[in-house]
């Protein structure tokens, strides 16, 4: 299988910087997915790996080649579309058979090639039908069909789910990681939605405006954030400003010890809803403690939310399981704690000074 | 490098189109404007001609006329075709691809020849007129204005109906409930939402139909008598007996050109913000109504098309008459074939290889030019795209004119030859489908070429492979309604032609003002013939949409 190094890739539309020097090992059959807001460069990226677009400086290894100098169609690597590329005008059978046509296998290869892939993503019997008679879920899976049939040495997929609705796009996104895991072919994956990163990846690079802000796995991702973009882009995420002063942290007008907090500055610290505890009670873990208001209750069935007023800030709680009487909570006081291993703080420029689990 | 080998390519094609349309286009434009400025007697440049214009009153009345003819023309063909749109989008019609078929029927047929089969129903001698009159029904012969404005609204209606119909099917029926249950009852609805919602369409057809009205020549030329309008004037002028006048002429012309102009702006400046992006949730439904209401609407929507349709059969049924002179006789023979194949078969195979070569010229530059608009924007493409615009606003008559006074002399003496006749088409047909290649190119999306070069095609055979193959059936149905648009040409042919590159519809033309009327109908059902093969043809092409007409 196949590696891919990114070294120092750049590149500027006029003078806007849309990627400032991209480093990037992805492992031979890893799964990775780069995520960001529109506009964060993840696309571009995308498109300067498959050789639509060329970077100004910087080098594209796979397997210790350097192929950013080769063109396109030479590279070897299968792509999915976000508007699914289908060619109209073929069929089903036909589109996955492109790619091999290019490569001249022999027919008899071919169709057994395409029988494998279409069965693979499950639209065995289509073969001959036209891509405007089916729905927008089986035209991508065509392209994932039509992408993989060429064992391309990496496959790069461009928000290949956005067009679909909700259900579908959990099927597939289901499928595409089992088939994934099944060829072991190294993938790189775009999307904006940080729960479907989650979801499907290895690793996951977090960018914004041309920058990578951190790599990391879902679960350091989302539970060890080195980054404020990374921490409030995946997933919810409570910021209240506070202070570090010689050994304390200050929220609002209370004051708790924390030790490593030396110099005297201005911080931010970040928690996650479900880490919020309602109401004052003994807890075995070292608490910063907060009186609020309730704001707003939002039952969801499985857990409710609560829009809480602290005297330093608006935060939101999430309560797993909520029985009846805590949803007629509106507009009550209610104590709050907030157990410190689980807060992480960052400085004024985003980037972390400390995580609670580490005082 | 293939990137290097495009670059040159893309970069002749730029220079070719350009040298192409400065020589064709702006070149003998030029002439018009400087003739319109030039003191015939003195040579120097004068305003005389426009001076002219303001103080002699035939031209003021061609003028009016003109106005008269261009917005009576619209407004009659708006008024058929929003209610033909509105009657079959909006209820359940029985035999829906008839009326279009039809629709088609009145839109494709030579303009000229409703004007002419008119007059055969309801002219000096006209059938209809003449057996009202034998039981004592008199009326006045269709002559004048009146006959002008019916013709222009009953040939030009198809093209609102097939635009329009297109934007109420899209509209998103969810506003329209919103506006019921805001308390609008259904017939403020019509005007307060409904036809807001579609005024791009609509007056992207009133412009349509009022250029169309203002340059047609034929129609005016054949039943308006002294009903004179510009395009009329200015033929008189320049091809008069007595030496003629191309300066006035010339001077004419560009009031026409400014008028055409003026209405663009007018459009532009109506749609200045009234463009809609809408989310398609629900399409609007056809209502079922019954009894008295259904055959009103069936007798509107069916009477409409019909009457379109009317001079075309007339023509049709005219041809097979037996006819003594201009006079038609009782009895069905085949003279009127005979006398044409024994005498005038020529313009059949003038008409023939004269729309076949512009067309193919017309389709490898449409295309190329097309490919340049879409994938190679810039400064240069951009002023090249915006001078296309030009043929679209000039009229027929006032090209050949422009034709005729720059290419009389050498270098580029083509006076009389079939070449003239040609080059006119194809500069005045290639806007279309340029446009046509770009819109398709537009609906194509660069990410199907991407996808074949990421399967491992190079960009050339990707073009080739993907993009080809999905807008060679736009390309080829644009190319068989160019070829219709050039079998029908009269304006501008009727300026250049001479004895042996006479075309059909000029024959037809200078048949009806013969008054050899059987000679007339036999030609014009021969053209109507193949003429309709072209539109099947196109149709089959398209998969029966009727936008490839536009």
């Amino acid at each position: 299988m196949a590696d891919l190094k990114i070294q120092g890739l750049a590149k500027s539309y006029r003078d806007v910087r849309v990627l400032e020097g991209i480093d990037l090992h992805i492992a031979s059959g890893e799964f990775f997915t780069l995520l960001g807001p529109s506009g964060c460069g993840k696309t571009t990226l995308l498109r300067t790996i498959a050789g639509f677009q060329h970077q100004d400086r910087g080098e594209i290894i796979v397997k210790g080649e350097r192929i950013d100098n080769k063109p396109a169609h030479k590279r070897d690597i299968g792509m999915v579309f976000q508007d699914y590329a289908i060619f109209p005008h073929l069929t089903v059978a036909e589109n996955v058979a492109f790619g091999l046509k290019a490569r001249s296998l022999p027919k008899a290869a071919m169709d057994q090639r395409v029988d494998e892939s279409l069965k693979m993503v499950r639209l065995e019997g289509y073969h001959a039908r036209y891509p405007a008679e089916m729905s927008g879920g089986q035209q991508q899976r065509i392209g994932l069909a039509r992408a993989m049939a060429i064992r391309p040495t990496l496959l790069l997929m461009d928000e290949p789910l956005s067009n679909l609705d909700a259900k579908l796009r959990i099927e597939l996104r289901e499928d595409i990681r089992d088939i994934q895991r099944r060829l072991g072919i190294t993938t790189i994956y775009v999307t904006h939605d940080q729960e479907e990163a989650l979801a499907v990846s290895d690793r996951i690079c977090v960018m914004n405006k041309g920058n990578v802000e951190q790599i990391g796995t879902p679960f350091e991702i989302y539970r060890k954030p080195v980054r404020r973009f990374a921490a409030g882009f995946v997933g919810t995420m409570n910021f209240l400003p506070a202070r570090a002063e010689n050994g304390r942290l200050m929220v609002g007008s209370q004051s708790f010890p924390f030790a490593g907090l030396q110099a005297e500055r201005a911080i931010e610290i970040a928690f996650r809803p479900e880490n919020v505890i309602l109401a004052n009670r003994p807890l075995d873990e070292e608490v910063l403690h907060l009186r609020a208001e309730v704001r707003k209750v939002t039952f969801l069935g499985r857990e409710a939310h609560y829009m809480l007023t602290t005297e330093a800030g608006e935060i939101v709680a999430q309560v797993a399981d909520p029985s009846s009487d805590f949803i007629d909570m509106e507009g009550k006081p209610v104590d709050i704690c907030l157990p410190l291993a689980k807060i992480v703080l960052f400085d004024r420029n985003g980037d972390l000074v400390m995580t609670g689990a580490a005082r | 490098m293939s990137r290097r080998f495009r670059f040159d390519l893309w970069t002749f094609v730029l220079i070719g189109a350009w040298t192409i349309l400065l020589i064709l286009l702006v070149w003998p434009l030029s002439s018009i404007v400087r003739a319109s400025l030039i003191d015939n007697e003195t040579g120097a440049l004068s305003l005389v001609h426009y001076m002219e214009i303001f103080t002699t009153r035939v031209y003021q009345r061609a003028i009016g006329n003109t106005l008269i003819a261009g917005f009576g023309g619209m407004m009659g063909a708006l008024v058929l075709g929003v209610a033909l749109a509105f009657v079959t989008t909006r209820f359940h019609i029985y035999g829906r691809a008839l009326i279009q078929t039809l629709a088609v029927i009145a839109l494709v047929s030579p303009p000229f020849i409703g004007a002419y089969a008119w007059i055969v129903l309801f002219g000096a001698s006209g059938v209809v007129r003449k057996g009202l009159d034998s039981i004592g029904v008199s009326i006045p012969p269709i002559y004048g204005v009146a006959g002008v404005i019916m013709v222009f609204s009953l040939k030009f209606f198809p093209h609102v109906f097939l635009i329009t119909s297109g934007a109420l099917a899209a509209i998103n029926r969810s506003v329209e409930e919103a506006a019921e249950s805001l308390g609008v009852p259904p017939a403020k609805r019509l005007f307060k939402i409904t036809f807001p919602l579609i005024l791009p369409a609509i007056s992207a057809s009133a412009l349509l139909t009022f250029v169309l009205s203002i340059a047609d020549f034929g129609t005016p030329r054949i039943i308006g008598r002294d009903f004179n309008v510009l395009a009329t004037e200015a033929f008189n002028l320049f091809g008069g007996e007595v030496g003629g006048n191309p300066g006035m002429a010339s001077a004419l012309s560009m009031v026409l050109i400014f008028l055409s102009m003026t209405v663009v702006f007018a459009q532009r400046w109506v749609l200045r913000r009234n463009v809609y992006h809408s989310n398609m949730i629900k399409k609007p439904e056809r209502q079922h109504v019954t009894g008295l209401r259904s055959a009103g609407l069936h007798l509107l929507a069916y009477g409409i098309v019909l009457i379109g349709a009317l001079p075309a059969f007339i023509v049709v049924i005219f041809s097979f008459r037996r006819t003594s002179g201009p006079v038609f006789q009782p009895g069905v023979s085949l003279q009127s074939y005979e006398k044409v194949i024994a005498t005038v078969s020529e313009p059949i195979w003038n008409t023939l290889t004269f729309s076949s070569v512009a067309v193919v010229a017309i389709v490898i530059t449409g295309t190329l030019v097309g490919y340049l608009i879409s994938r190679r924007p810039g400064v240069v493409t951009g002023a090249l795209d915006a001078l296309l615009m030009v043929p679209y606003i000039v009229p027929g008559i006032v090209m050949g004119i422009a034709f005729i006074t720059r290419f009389n002399d050498p270098p580029l003496a083509l006076t009389g030859t079939g070449l003239i006749i040609i080059l006119v088409v194809y500069i005045r047909r290639l806007p279309y489908s340029a446009r046509s290649v770009a819109a398709a190119l537009k609906q194509v999306g660069p990410n199907l070429e991407d996808a074949a070069v990421s399967l491992g095609y190079a960009p050339g055979k990707a073009f080739m492979k993907v993009t080809v193959p999905l807008i060679l059936p736009g390309i080829m149905a644009g190319a068989l309604m160019s070829f219709v648009t050039a079998m029908n040409e009269l304006s501008s042919s009727l300026v250049l032609y001479v004895g042996s590159t006479i075309t059909m519809p000029v024959r037809i033309y200078l048949s009806v003002m013969d008054g050899e009327y059987g000679t007339a109908s036999a030609l014009s059902t021969i053209l109507l013939s193949m003429t309709a093969v072209a539109v099947y043809a196109a149709f089959h092409l398209s998969g029966r949409k009727e936008s490839a007409l536009l």
